[in-house]
């Protein structure tokens, strides 16, 4: 029989860089994905919500110029993901591949849904206005695209997380159709990130807002409005949805969060005021139509909220497999040239792409309005 | 072995071929497209041709939608399905050349900015600026290339990083420069030839003539040089790879002539296309398009084949074993699997041990974790199919297996496993066969020869069987009774003496009459690396 203690063996290449090189990278570029994704698919939904709700006449109007920045939004999650599929295979290639390989259909599938809502989304962005039927159904297809797309990954995500499951579904069969339908924390897990695209979208709003402000006071304020709504709703349920997703840990992690560790713990401080603080501020921001509060006091503990539950989410990880990293340590041999022309790259590539988006336009107010 | 195996049942190579077929076609336009729309948007502002940058806008949204959607998703996807099909590999390449990937994914990054910006930048930018964009976007896709391309030209030969273990070494290994220069070629080439799809749908004649003059000078120059390069590239792979598409491998043959044709055909289209640049249609250019991805996709399979039976060359088998040992192999070289038994080295086998019940479900279990890397029961390189034609019964096919790593010119690794694994192996594998000798009917020596010997010895006058067989023919027959004698690799075939006597009297009169001076014995089971 297989024995469901196992997991593969590291492969003989060490790790060209100190761990902690790659664990920064991981979750710092994690964190971006995770950004722009929001975005995007937070984009998407409210976009479609907007089309749907009746009685506002500015509806159709907040379909279509949101629609039209999904695309890019697209271009930026999938870009800013290829940086943590490549750092966690640097670090959890036995955990994530073998997870991958059992359910390697719907995995596989992540990348001819990823195609067919990109071009969906293109779509609606380029054909909106003289279409609306098919934009709005082609929008529903991309969106509900993404969303299985979101689910796939939780579902390849947490089965990386239990070694102990593997052996029993792959004796089963080896065709590669295993979700993780019966882990716990799966559902809440799934909702947890999607809501949080919902709020992160509804920012997006309010910061499109913030940028027709001065034009186009009467738009705008419908799209804070709806937007910032949006936003607080999002994380009132995100409050309870992490909460039942707290719950659904097993013991051992879940109580690293409840004092086991100081550090886990007061992230959890830390994420749970935030989460309360952003409702208050938008709150606030709302009643008295203060907009920069909205689009910069918000908008920074947001991201501050999210940076903090992407730390959370790697220590939950290295917790989950804490037996499995101490039974295999890494060896190190550090690549100094290649990692020294990576950073210099890195870092020019960084100021070339502030300087590609400040020569556009991108940060003074026509250009941002003109986008 | 250490990983589990997914079970496609089209066959999982197939799925990669699709995967990276695709990909390569539309990702080699993105690098020349870049150069293109940027020189092509200069010549059109110098010109002041409103009409030629009109059609460059449209083209600018086609390259991009290719690009950046199909393109740039399907890159991830490659990455997507190797990570499913060869993990270990995968793994391998991702500690090895992270540096390398993360260099490659500030440049793809750059790329995707710079490509949004130049294509909504057309109506809102000044041309300096926007043409500033255009370089970025080239500068950086081709970045791309140049890092990407090491970590390619490594897998097929990584020179002497198998010593070192160096970074550069393999990053710059012999193929590096030929290979960046025939891609290089092919990006430019693709650019003239995507160029001819939206050309082909405009109205204004004299327009599409002229856009089909300029795309001609980027293909037919490009396409023209392809085989200086290419000549340069096969120049730098060892001898015995290449021999795998001069003839020693079936595959990797037909993918060689095939793309040869196949390139000399694009340049005739490419060039009738510039006789008649008035008249071009939609679909003369797509079957340009067309045949110049049968070219690019067969020269992409001979680039894999000839690697065979490796993943990286002399390191990492398709099967995801090492050649030899290495400090942290776990135990999966061909020699420790095969002292220790497939069955207990494999880690996702369910049938630990062999016993008379378990020979099919075991030998089952062999083939996906040994052979279906590259195999399926009988669809893609199916066995059933190569089994019927050569009509071997189970004890052949356990006497050829022990024999693999001598097929094609060594196109497959040997055997791991123990004696009664190898019959394991032969007992499922037999199930697949459904034909059956005829008895009693005439014996055809050639016939003999293409079901029993071919696989190892090509027709060729230095060949073993037709320099070393006896000329006596009743020596011959004798001979041949006890293979193993001669070579113990040797498939105990048990011919009937009916067929011995044909394949002598057919090696005779095929082979030279002179005898060949005698060549040495072939080596034996390459543990330790194969060819």
């Amino acid at each position: 029989m297989i024995d469901p203690s196992m997991v593969p063996s590291l492969d003989p290449n060490p790790l060209p860089a100190p761990y902690w090189v790659f664990k920064l990278l991981l979750v710092v570029t994690f964190t971006l994905h995770m950004m722009a994704m929001n975005l995007m698919l937070g984009g998407a939904a409210l976009a479609l919500l907007a089309r749907w709700r009746k009685g506002n006449a500015y509806g159709n109007r907040i379909f279509l110029d949101v629609a039209k920045k999904v695309p890019s939004l697209m271009a930026a999650t999938i870009s800013l993901g290829i940086a943590p599929l490549l750092f966690v295979q640097v670090l959890y290639g036995q955990y994530f591949y073998t997870s991958s390989i059992l359910l390697a259909w719907p995995w596989f599938l992540v990348i001819v849904f990823v195609i067919a809502a990109y071009y969906g989304f293109y779509f609606v962005a380029y054909r909106g206005e003289h279409r609306p039927l098919a934009a709005g159904r082609a929008m529903l297809f991309s969106t509900t695209l993404v969303l299985l797309v979101g689910f796939i990954y939780t579902n390849n995500i947490t089965l990386g997380l239990v070694p102990t499951r593997w052996a029993q579904k792959y004796s089963n069969s080896a065709s590669g159709w295993h979700l993780n339908l019966t882990e716990p924390t799966l559902f809440p897990r799934y909702l947890h990130f999607m809501i949080s695209a919902v709020a992160v979208g509804g920012l997006l709003l309010v910061l499109m807002a913030w940028a027709k402000w001065k034009q186009e006071r009467e738009y705008a304020l419908a799209l804070f409005q709806f937007g910032g709504k949006a936003f607080m709703y999002a994380n009132m349920a995100q409050i309870v949805i992490g909460m039942a997703f707290l719950m659904s840990l097993p013991r051992e992690e879940r109580m690293l969060f409840m004092g086991d560790s100081p550090l886990a713990s007061a992230l959890l401080g830390i994420g749970l005021v935030g989460a309360f603080a952003i409702i208050f501020l938008m709150s606030a921001a709302l009643r008295k139509e203060d907009i920069r509060l909205a689009g910069l006091g918000v908008t920074s503990i947001t991201a501050v909220v999210i940076a903090t539950m992407c730390v959370m989410r790697d220590m939950v990880r290295d917790a989950y497999l804490e037996p499995y990293l101490k039974a295999q340590p890494y060896t190190v041999q550090t690549q100094w040239s290649p990692l020294l022309l990576f950073l210099g790259v890195f870092v020019a590539g960084v100021a070339l792409w502030a300087v590609m988006l400040w020569r556009y336009g991108f940060f003074t107010k026509a250009g941002a309005a003109g986008k | 072995m250490n990983y589990p195996v997914w079970d496609v049942a089209f066959g999982a190579g197939l799925l990669m071929a699709l995967v990276a077929g695709l990909h390569v076609f539309v990702s080699h336009f993105a690098v020349g497209g870049g150069l293109f729309l940027v020189l092509t948007e200069i010549k059109a502002r110098r010109g002041q041709d409103h009409q030629l940058l009109n059609w460059l806008k449209a083209h600018t949204k086609f390259f991009v939608l290719t690009t950046v959607v199909f393109g740039a998703v399907s890159g991830v996807g490659i990455w997507f399905t190797i990570g499913l099909i060869s993990p270990t590999a995968t793994s391998d390449l991702i500690h090895i050349y992270v540096w390398g990937w993360a260099i490659e994914w500030v440049f793809f990054f750059l790329e995707i900015t710079a490509a949004l910006l130049y294509l909504n930048g057309w109506e809102k930018l000044e041309p300096r600026l926007h043409q500033w964009y255009g370089w970025i976007y080239f500068i950086t896709a081709y970045a791309s290339l140049v890092v990407i391309n090491g970590i390619i030209t490594f897998m097929l030969t990584p020179g002497h990083w198998i010593e070192n273990h160096q970074f550069w070494t393999g990053f710059f290994n012999p193929t590096y420069w030929p290979s960046l220069a025939f891609r290089s070629c092919i990006c430019l080439a693709l650019a003239g030839i995507y160029a001819l799809i939206t050309a082909s749908v405009q109205k204004d004649a004299a327009l599409k003539a002229r856009i089909v003059r300029w795309a001609a000078l980027w293909t037919v120059p490009c396409l023209a040089m392809l085989p200086v390069f290419g000549r340069w590239y096969i120049s730098r792979i060892p001898k015995d790879l290449w021999a795998n598409a001069r003839g020693a491998m079936p595959t990797g043959t037909m993918f060689a002539g095939l793309a040869c044709m196949l390139l000399g055909v694009t340049l005739l289209l490419a060039l009738l296309a510039l006789a008649w640049p008035r008249r071009l249609h939609l679909a003369f250019a797509l079957v340009v398009a067309l045949v110049a991805f049968g070219a690019m996709d067969s020269f992409e399979f001979v680039r894999e084949a000839v690697r065979k039976p490796y993943v990286i060359e002399n390191y990492l088998y398709a099967n995801s074993l090492y050649a030899g040992p290495v400090a942290g192999d776990g135990g999966f070289t061909v020699d420790k699997v095969s002292d220790a038994g497939v069955l207990k080295a494999a880690r996702w086998v369910n049938n630990r041990e062999l016993n008379l019940g378990n020979q099919v479900a075991a030998g089952r279990e062999i083939f996906r974790v040994e052979c279906s890397s590259c195999h399926t029961p009988d669809s893609y390189r199916g066995i059933h199919q190569f089994l019927v034609r050569r009509e071997w019964d189970q004890d052949t096919i356990k006497g050829m297996i022990g024999g693999l790593y001598l097929m094609h010119n060594g196109v497959m690794p040997p055997f791991a496993g123990t004696d009664a694994e190898r019959g394991a192996l032969a007992a499922y594998l037999a199930t697949l066969q459904t034909a059956h000798p005829a008895v009693g009917g005439v014996v055809d020596g050639k016939t003999v020869y293409e079901h029993d010997c071919a696989m190892c010895h090509a027709l060729r006058a230095d060949d073993h069987l037709f320099s070393n067989m006896p000329r006596d023919p009743k020596a011959a027959v004798d001979a041949l009774k006890d293979l193993p004698s001669m070579f113990p690799v040797m498939p105990d075939l048990k011919l009937s003496e009916g067929e011995r006597a044909a394949l002598v009297q057919w090696v005779n009169t095929v082979r030279p009459a002179a005898a060949q001076p005698a060549l040495p014995p072939p080596a034996a089971a390459p543990s330790k690396g194969g060819n």
